[in-house]
């Protein structure tokens, strides 16, 4: 990757590190000299690409993804979805209808579970993003992940991420309480394998170990 | 053979699903990669007669917009195994969303604004939207038949003389179509999710003039495909066409809204079934005539007796089969493709036969056993439906059933009705090669035939390496679905575990013996890593290739050229099918007429069963689908334009966690003795099979009401 002209070169650790507010003090400079801010941590964060084109509507947002501050130049166009895949190389959350009709982008802003795919990315600034990469970390799980493979929750896996992220925010908001329930806060997203026995059954099972069942 | 039950073990896959870490084919990050968009056809059959591509051109961002002139005519058509090579891009549209151009751009937004800026003018022509048009063209397909239906009808004491339909529907796996081209070293590399990767590489070379020697492709994981990814999509050739050109790495992400008109869907068919029964309850006669709409070059043929056949002991059958050639993208293999329509048909027919001799269902149908297939008398390899009836009857409370429909009553005052239905599929095997290699440094690798995409076919590969082998689990990384790793075949018809199961075994056999060779006699105690470390051996492979019953070295050729290496399920000896049993609840709101269905029981034979944990989420996911089948899917033709109208999720209603109860699901568990060493056979496709029938036949129990078209909607119950 990092012969790649679109892809931000890797800076060292010291430089990534900084505050929300150090990026915002930062930040004119940061992207006058390089088109793209660069506050992604180099080895296990999101990696930028570049926003390859000049357009007539960019923006410049500052945001916390997975707790790392993080400021880019942005085409207004973009969906969150959008950014996280295709420049940051957050690739958990999925595309499956880029309607908001399926589920598979969820990710959380403010705690709050939204699909991304209908949020547009200049939304986010000020704001801070969690997606299925930084629920955990590394080879950690939590409850939820756990609880997904404890009950087999999923088949071909490509909704889960988004599942999981609504399975989080589902007990978070206290709609955990029974199955009746949690089938019903969790009918906005679909599994098209299936694995709804499974999903119910991890949520229950996830939701007494979290606290909020 | 070894009898003992596997044990229950976490899908394989698993720990990576859950943490987003599992790379579907759009997630693979290519350094340069460009974004591309298809423009697709407005009317549904004509000639392009302009293409206007400056304003797309000159959205900031776009590189290219390719279009028909970009593209060599198509070659002769590749009936590879049953279907032309899709199009590329050219003038003539044979149906509405036929891709007519390709913006590639820098970024995702560029292409999709350049895609919107590109304008064509059409010469149209009259088309035929429905098998009702007057543009349709009927033809008839060779008849399944033996026996006498005519006369055994005629001197039937009973008979039913039904018509079913069951709509066109659209696969939606949530991972949407997509393709990666990489054109580099002179070599193509193709990421996308596919159960066909050798068809890919054989099929893509062919259209675009180039050896397949230089193409690979890889389809690392694939977010469901229920054979919509079966066969080479439209796409994908012209996005290798694409990175070529310009060569940078082009990636295409179909819009789902475009992948209605660009994928393969199940047809409309209507069935035509009288069948007749004797005074002694026994079915004697079928005359099942089913027909479907078609495309006008379409290959997907209008057989649906492959599974009625051989539900049950009747001796004397006509099966027809018609196709209605219309201008539509051609239709296709949809879970249980033949077998979900067919069996809701006959196994409503069935339902409807047993309530008119006042038999009981589940008996009715106990009693029409069969032991041998009635097509050819072959025996049959195993067949354990009777038990299947019984114990998910046991299971689901059936002897507190009262027959009279209208009778049961919930709680809250809902009306109660119980169904059962039988499903069969036939049990299918490919020639399949594996390589197994175990390292002194602790890894294992296993490279084979066959694609995962969630129906767990590394879990059950992983289960018998696991069981037969001493190796570190946590190592052990099984390939699949890479053309550069092992030959590729196409993984459909529920023949995955039969085919790389048995291989699987075999490999650890020969692997067992090749240590024993290798340690001659000596004692060295530890996994098989720390004997080869210990013997100073690297790593020691073996590689096996296997063979279904029947199949000789020319079906080892035809994997090996990527072409269909598929026996069954009439073997030299013998027949060999899968079975099922469906027990379904409905609960109709007396007010609302809204349809529920709160529990059902589901009984499987599909020989011994390698992966209980995946298995069980098979069935229920065939459940699920049967339930969409049955009660909420189907995609709309609006005969004015062409096309399917309700092409996004918002309009094609998939079932949802909230439709969804209780699925109990149980196996029979026996070995089939006779198909492979390990005694399976296949499971994922009859898991659907019957259960939709299962679902009108309880709505008939609960309402009074027999419904013959799908779905049922609450107004069909007002």
């Amino acid at each position: 990757m990092c012969n790649d002209p679109d892809v931000a070169p890797e800076i060292p650790d010291n430089q990534l590190l900084v505050s929300r507010r150090d990026a915002m003090i930062a930040s004119v400079a940061v992207v006058a000299a390089s088109h793209f801010a660069a506050s992604a941590r180099a080895q296990t964060g999101p990696r930028q690409a570049a926003l390859p084109v000049s357009v007539d509507q960019a923006l410049i947002i500052r945001t916390s993804i997975n707790g790392q501050t993080l400021e880019i130049r942005i085409d207004a166009r973009t969906s969150l979805l959008d950014l996280l895949r295709e420049r940051l190389a957050l690739t958990g959350a999925k595309k499956g209808c880029d309607h908001g009709q399926c589920g598979a982008c969820t990710v959380h802003i403010d705690g709050r579970r939204v699909a991304s795919c209908l949020t547009l990315a200049g939304k986010v600034d000020g704001r801070e993003v969690l997606t299925i990469e930084g629920l955990a970390g590394g080879d950690t799980l939590h409850p939820m992940q756990q609880a997904f493979i404890d009950h087999d929750a999923l088949q071909c896996g490509y909704c889960t991420p988004g599942q999981i992220m609504a399975a989080v925010a589902c007990v978070a908001e206290g709609n955990a309480t029974s199955r009746e329930r949690i089938r019903e806060y969790m009918s906005g997203n679909i599994c098209r394998c299936g694995a709804y026995v499974g999903i119910v059954a991890a949520i229950e099972d996830a939701a007494a170990k979290m606290g909020r069942g | 053979m070894t009898t003992t039950p596997f044990k229950d073990r976490p899908r394989i896959d698993a720990f990576d699903k859950v943490r987003g870490a599992t790379a579907y084919a759009a997630d693979i990050p290519v350094p340069g990669m460009l974004y591309a968009m298809l423009v697709p056809s407005v009317v549904a059959k004509g000639r392009i007669a302009t293409l206007q591509v400056e304003d797309a051109i000159n959205v900031p961002g776009v590189v290219r917009i390719l279009t028909p002139d970009d593209f060599p005519p198509p070659p002769e058509p590749v009936r590879f195994p049953n279907a032309d090579a899709p199009p590329t891009l050219h003038r003539d549209i044979a149906f509405r969303g036929q891709p007519i151009a390709l913006v590639v751009a820098e970024t995702l937004e560029a292409a999709t604004e350049g895609a919107e800026r590109v304008a064509a003018t059409f010469e149209t022509q009259p088309f035929a939207a429905t098998k009702r048009s007057a543009l349709a063209v009927r033809e008839e397909a060779r008849p399944t038949a033996f026996g006498d239906a005519g006369a055994a009808l005629a001197q039937a004491t009973m008979t039913v003389d039904v018509e079913y339909e069951s709509p066109a529907q659209h696969h939606n796996p949530i991972e949407l179509i997509s393709t990666t081209a990489v054109w580099a070293d002179g070599r193509l590399t193709i990421y996308e999710g596919t159960q066909f990767a050798s068809g890919i590489k054989e099929v893509v070379a062919r259209i675009l003039r180039i050896d397949p020697g230089i193409v690979d492709v890889k389809s690392p994981s694939v977010g469901g495909a229920f054979g919509q990814k079966g066969w080479v999509q439209q796409q994908t050739a012209i996005i290798a066409r694409a990175a070529m050109l310009l060569g940078r790495p082009v990636k295409l992400v179909t819009p789902r809204g475009q992948i209605f008109h660009l994928a393969k869907f199940r047809p409309n068919s209507t069935h035509h079934i009288k069948l007749g029964a004797d005074a002694a309850g026994k079915m004697t006669g079928v005359h099942y005539v089913a027909d479907q709409q078609q495309s006008r070059r379409g290959t997907f043929p209008p057989d649906y007796h492959a599974g009625p056949t051989r539900l049950y002991g009747i001796r004397n059958y006509y099966g027809g089969g018609l196709d209605y050639r219309i201008d539509t993208q051609p239709p296709g293999h949809m879970r249980a493709p033949h077998e979900h329509p067919a069996c809701f048909a006959f196994e409503c027919a069935v339902d409807e036969l047993a309530y008119s001799l006042g038999a009981d269902p589940v008996d009715f149908r106990i009693a029409n056993d069969t032991r041998v297939d009635p097509q050819n008398g072959r025996p049959l390899s195993s067949r354990h439906l009777n038990e299947c009836l019984s114990r998910g009857a046991q299971r689901f409370g059936w002897s507190k059933r009262t027959p009279k429909p209208g009778s049961m009553r919930a709680a809250d005052g809902s009306l109660v009705g119980w169904g059962v239905a039988s499903g069969i599929y036939p049990a299918l095997v490919t020639a399949t090669v594996a390589t197994l290699r175990i390292s002194a440094d602790g890894t294992t690798r296993f490279t084979t035939t066959h694609h995962e995409f969630g129906q767990g076919i590394k879990t059950a590969i992983g289960a018998v390496l696991l069981d037969g082998l001493e190796i570190d689990a946590a190592k052990l990384d099984i390939v699949l679905g890479d053309t550069t790793a092992a030959p590729q075949q196409i993984t459909a018809g529920s023949w995955g575990t039969f085919s790389v199961v048995p291989t699987a075994a075999l490999a650890v056999e020969r692997m067992r013996a090749a240590i024993s060779e290798l340690l001659a006699g000596r004692q060295v105690s530890g996994a098989i890593h720390q004997q080869l470390a210990a013997i100073r051996r690297p790593f020691l492979t073996v590689e096996v290739s296997l063979l279904g019953p029947g199949q000789d070295a020319a079906a080892l050729e035809r994997l090996r050229r990527g072409q269909y290496a598929v026996a069954g399920p009439t073997f030299p000896d013998f027949t060999a099918m899968s079975y099922i049993a469906h027990f379904v609840e409905v609960q109709v709101e007396s007010t609302t007429r809204r349809i529920r269905m709160p529990r059902v029981v589901s009984v499987a034979d599909c020989g011994r069963v390698v992966s209980p944990r995946t298995a069980v989420s098979q069935v229920r996911g065939g459940v699920v689908w049967a339930f969409g089948a049955a009660l909420r899917e189907v995609t709309e033709v609006d005969p004015r334009f062409g096309g399917f109208l309700n092409n996004d999720l918002a309009d094609y209603v998939v079932p949802v966690n909230a439709d969804i109860g209780e699925i109990d699901v149980d196996f029979i568990g026996e070995p089939d003795p006779v198909a492979n060493s390990v005694g399976v056979k296949g499971l994922g496709e009859v898991a659907m099979v019957g259960a939709s029938a299962a679902i009108v036949n309880a709505i008939f129990h609960a309402t009074g009401k027999r419904l013959r078209e799908l779905p049922v909607r609450i107004e069909h119950l007002l």
